[in-house]
């Protein structure tokens, strides 16, 4: 990947997880049981992001996803919200991802990713409301979150599979950790490209 | 289906379940609190605070028939709170997302309703009649 194609690449993401974002808000929710519950399909392109680009840049397009959402359509407190949700659940992703390597699907850190998110958020809304009994609505949010996460893991997994630029970016990475090793593959993986 | 199933790991699996007893964790650590401060002699409170102040204190276990009041917030934020023996709940608001009307009755120690835009907050919290002083922090 040159720098170019990289920048693109983050730019790309983020404007999808953007929109995706937007889209998801169009969407009436129709667990009434669970206020304040969201499905969080943005989260693939977070995922993407983890496994096809530096943690670095990955950062970057959760950064610029959160600012860009927010401007979007969004107030100081669902920022805030957002903000540490988006910090709790990607740390939380890249840890799993690490911690799990090879075994460990794309579900399971896409569930991760989503329960942190609400650990996240619940902890601004008891950092607001000054209690910390606000975790107490943590299991209805997680039960949701855990659906959603899940689902948004399998989608992810055919996308990284089956989209053949997403799937060379994924080879290049894991080139990448590990280039003097094995640095014969490198030409098999210029070849899917 | 079979590809399904193959993309499942062993270690996902854990995880989720770890994930579902973590989202278990606050709920267990609060239940086993409260089952401490539960003696004989309890009543139900319903305390509500705006800006964590407190405004009000209620004694649920004692109130008979319906009441029905405003709580106003500094900035014109408006709750309306409905009150009956052993329940409270929030009838109307004006804030945007009506999360607190949308949640009903509570009625259990420990339960709250929660308006986060004008910062209102209304908990259970079951108190010892014989000891008034002794004030649950939770």
């Amino acid at each position: 990947m040159t720098n170019n194609q990289r920048i693109a690449y983050i730019a790309l993401l983020s404007a999808q997880a953007v929109i995706i974002g937007l889209f998801e808000r169009a969407i009436p929710f129709p667990f009434a049981f669970a206020p304040g519950a969201k499905l969080g399909l943005a989260n693939i392109i977070t995922l993407m992001a983890l496994y096809t680009l530096p943690v670095k840049d990955t950062f970057k397009v959760v950064i610029l996803r959160l600012i860009l959402g927010t401007l979007f359509g969004g107030t100081i407190s669902t920022f805030m919200y957002s903000a540490l949700g988006a910090i709790f659940s990607f740390i939380s992703m890249y840890f799993v991802k690490t911690i799990g390597n090879k075994q460990i699907s794309l579900i399971g850190v896409s569930a991760t990713g989503a329960i942190f998110h609400n650990i996240g958020q619940l902890t601004v809304a008891s950092w607001i409301a000054k209690t910390w009994t606000v975790f107490l609505y943590l299991p209805v949010l997680s039960f949701i979150g855990l659906l959603a996460g899940i689902a948004t893991g399998i989608m992810a997994n055919y996308l990284l599979n089956h989209v053949e630029k997403l799937n060379y970016y994924l080879h290049l990475q894991e080139l990448r950790k590990q280039p003097e090793a094995k640095g014969g593959r490198d030409e098999h993986a210029s070849n899917l490209g | 289906m079979r590809s399904f199933f193959k993309m499942i790991k062993p270690l996902d699996i854990i995880i989720v379940l770890g994930l579902v007893f973590l989202s278990f964790v606050p709920t267990i650590i609060f239940s086993w609190n409260q089952t401490q401060a539960r003696g004989e002699d309890t009543d139900l409170y319903a305390v509500i605070t705006v800006d964590n102040e407190e405004v009000k204190r209620i004694n649920l276990s004692k109130t008979e028939g319906t009441e029905v009041f405003d709580i106003t917030s500094e900035d014109g934020g408006i709750n309306r709170v409905e009150v009956k023996q052993d329940k409270i709940r929030v009838i109307y608001a004006n804030c945007p997302d009506q999360i607190d009307v949308k949640q009903g009755e509570i009625s259990q120690p420990g339960e709250m309703i929660i308006c986060l835009p004008h910062k209102f907050v209304i908990e259970i919290v079951a108190q010892n009649t014989q000891a008034d002083d002794l004030i649950i922090s939770s």
